[in-house]
């Protein structure tokens, strides 16, 4: 669906920081949100925690750099990142042109997504979220 | 209770056309349709920026030139009419209070630029210090808007709609000139390392923006042909960092003096007695223990300010005061003060980004190469 500006896709959960998961039998496809990528405009640098990492569920994975500004990236997920997008470390550009798609960040293995999914929104919940940051 | 935002005469223009921020009290445009192309359109073309947030004061009275001397490091003597010069003005113990242009109106009339940032700061610096030299000090911030048209056809973009030669205004230069049959005065100076003017549009106070308003457009129009681009604080910032201009409260402030800022060319200690002279004497004398340098990132990642500068993961020697991604070089760029006998260009240093050491080298200003770009191109 598109709410406001905003492109929101129907298969993926949200988190309140704007990241977006795809789920893979037990693994998680993850990125940032059309919105986010908006906000930050014109990224020139990502930064993902290796893979093998460990991560927590609205913890830090990474850092988004637009010219003027630096972002954390917040793993929407608890578990193990299993595969890093590197494509984005020559073309950041990514995130803005595709960030659903090319613009994805990592792969993670999941430890326990039914708890995961208790604190992430659905496509409609977040669309309403979207609406009160805009307003 | 918090004061309002200002507005600039364009704030309809901008509010419309770009993403704003607030700026010195001001609500400004960051960007309009995004930092690198605006900042590639400056470099390569023409833009403009609404840089009305400025600070402006008229100085007038036969002895302005010499309250000026007192107050500036630079020698305002040199000037005659309708020249401008890049000066800093210190405190007493040779910290900058703020870095600004002066212009020569008249023998006996000047007007002053300085940041928006330090508008009541410098005015109040100003009247204190005007007392015992009988001249008058006039803010005229509110009373004047003013533009930014930079970049290698600036001039071809200006003379479409000015009643004068501008050919003829050399860099440091002014002139009167209608605009748009808009009385203007404008200065061969600008904040991006390209070629371009500051235009002033006088007598246009906020409250009546119609002529503003109209140079402004009229400005853009004649720059269509040419690929102007409307330009927020963000290519301001990106287009002066790879000039290696100074921004005040980043990279200069009351605790570091110019001499440290590398801005030792606009000290002139011959000069009578001047507000921070004897500061600035002895640390000439004695050498300066710091030096801001420019940093070029040998490997990816982004440098940003007060974080560390380090030689070979030992020693601490310095830290970042500006740092952005260079949309010209489309690496990281930065400036830093590093301790004196580190500061050689060529070297390689480590500035710790978000805590991990990455490799940059120590360049000299501007960051680009001056054959290609900027206002000595080789055309």
């Amino acid at each position: 669906m598109r709410v406001l500006d905003y492109e929101i896709p129907d298969k993926l959960y949200y988190s309140k920081e704007h990241e977006w998961v795809h789920l893979e039998g037990k693994e998680a496809v993850v990125g940032i949100t059309d919105y986010a990528q908006k906000q930050l405009h014109e990224i020139v640098y990502v930064e993902v925690q290796k893979e093998g990492s460990v991560v927590k569920q609205f913890e830090t994975m990474g850092t988004v750099e637009s010219v003027k500004s630096v972002s954390d990236i917040f793993s929407p997920v608890t578990g193990k990142i299993s595969k890093v997008n590197n494509e984005l470390t020559d073309s950041p550009e990514l995130l803005n042109q595709d960030p659903y798609g090319k613009g994805w960040l990592a792969k993670i293995s999941l430890t326990d997504f039914k708890k995961d999914m208790e604190k992430l929104l659905t496509p409609a919940q977040y669309a309403d979220y979207i609406k009160t940051m805009e307003t | 209770m918090s004061k309002a935002l200002r507005r600039t005469h364009l704030y309809q223009f901008h509010k419309q056309n770009a993403k704003m921020i607030e700026f010195a009290s001001f609500q400004m445009p960051i960007w309009y349709k995004g930092i690198i192309p605006e900042h590639m359109a400056v470099r390569t073309r023409v833009g403009i920026f609404d840089i009305t947030h400025m600070g402006r004061a008229l100085i007038n009275g036969a002895k302005s030139e010499a309250f000026l001397n007192y107050v500036i490091t630079n020698d305002a003597s040199v000037l005659t009419p309708l020249s401008a010069q890049y000066s800093t003005m210190c405190n007493e113990n040779g910290g900058v209070k703020d870095d600004l242009i002066v212009s020569r109106l008249e023998q006996e009339r000047f007007l002053m630029v300085y940041n928006a940032a330090n508008r009541e700061k410098d005015y109040q610096w100003l009247l204190e210090n005007a007392k015992a030299f009988n001249v008058e000090v006039e803010d005229a911030s509110d009373n004047i808007a003013m533009f930014a048209v930079q970049g290698p056809n600036a001039q071809s973009t200006l003379q479409r709609i000015a009643d004068t030669d501008l050919g003829k205004i050399e860099r440091f230069k002014c002139g009167w000139t209608k605009l748009a049959d808009v009385d203007g005065f404008v200065s061969r100076t600008g904040y991006t390392g390209e070629d371009g003017f500051e235009v002033f549009v006088l007598n246009t106070p906020l409250s009546n923006p119609q002529n503003a308003v109209k140079v402004w457009n009229a400005i853009l129009k004649a720059g269509e042909e040419f690929g102007i681009e409307p330009c927020g604080l963000g290519a301001r910032d990106t287009l002066r960092l790879e000039a290696g201009m100074c921004l005040y409260g980043n990279d200069i402030d009351e605790v570091t003096t110019p001499l440290e800022a590398g801005l030792g060319f606009v000290v002139k200690l011959k000069k009578d007695s001047f507000i921070g002279k004897d500061a600035l004497t002895t640390q000439k004398t004695e050498g300066i223990k710091r030096k801001r340098v420019g940093l070029r990132m040998l490997e990816k990642g982004i440098p940003r300010p007060k974080q560390e500068v380090w030689k070979d993961n030992t020693q601490k020697i310095g830290f970042v005061t500006s740092g952005t991604f260079s949309p010209l070089l489309e690496c990281g760029i930065a400036m830093a003060y590093i301790s004196i006998e580190h500061a050689v260009e060529g070297e390689t240093v480590m500035v710790k980004v978000r805590g991990k050491p990455l490799k940059a080298e120590i360049v000299k200003f501007p960051l680009y190469d001056p054959t290609k770009y900027g206002h000595a191109r080789q055309r």
